[in-house]
């Protein structure tokens, strides 16, 4: 049990069951890849990944 | 397609006062999920809105969703007026919180926050517990996946 402070609304921070069983479904590989790169190797890694599904997006709606 | 370099260049330019949280917060701190919005907490004092104000205009914020016509400006009367505002501007999604849930207002989170280098700039990041409390405070049941991950990062970084 768990709060940060009275200034900000006292949370549980206790494991929560249904939060346990997604953990179940993290891939840890790929935390443990970004934990190697910087706040902003990570995020770069992020916007080109977001640059790529954009690319994808709009290749579907091409005409033809 | 949100442009973050161009939002948090407006912001760190404009010198506003201001903690990024949610999903960008969640990949600097080493979270592998795309997100396509940028949160961030803002200080509520009358000199930081009107910083928020002249950094923001040149990008034409806009509700987000609302229909075209609506007579909205974003300016200081707009943000005193309210509190959280979610925004559509020419550089993409950007949603103001002058309180995220869990009682994150700017004052509270700044001690709970740390600076990073992130595109260029000086960027003050929430820390990750508080990052992880937050979205518990929220209780939206979608944040239930974001949650593990979060956790499993804090808990895969206290074993480096």
């Amino acid at each position: 049990m768990s709060t940060l402070g009275a200034d900000l609304q006292w949370v549980s921070l206790e494991p929560s069951p249904v939060i346990e069983a997604y953990k179940k479904d993290v891939d840890r590989t790929l935390i443990r890849e970004n934990l190697k790169l910087t706040p902003d190797e990570r995020v770069k890694k992020m916007i080109a990944a977001l640059h790529f599904m954009e690319e994808v997006r709009r290749s579907r709606k091409a005409p033809g | 397609m949100t442009d973050f370099a161009r939002l948090l260049g407006a912001l760190v330019e404009g010198h506003v006062e201001f903690i990024v949280i949610g999903g960008f917060a969640a990949t600097a701190h080493g979270s592998a999920h795309v997100t396509v919005d940028l949160d961030v907490v803002y200080g509520r004092s009358a000199e930081n809105i009107a910083r928020l104000v002249g950094a923001l205009s040149p990008l034409q914020p806009y509700l987000r969703g609302a229909p075209p016509g609506l007579p909205f400006r974003l300016d200081g009367d707009t943000l005193r007026r309210g509190l959280n505002f979610t925004l559509v501007t020419s550089a993409g999604d950007l949603d103001l919180l002058g309180e995220a849930a869990g009682g994150g207002t700017y004052e509270a989170l700044l001690p709970r926050s740390e600076v990073r280098s992130v595109l260029g700039f000086q960027v003050r990041f929430v820390d990750l517990e508080t990052l992880i409390h937050l979205k518990r405070a929220a209780g939206r049941p979608k944040d239930l996946e974001r949650i593990a991950e979060l956790e499993a990062i804090a808990e895969e970084a206290r074993k480096t």
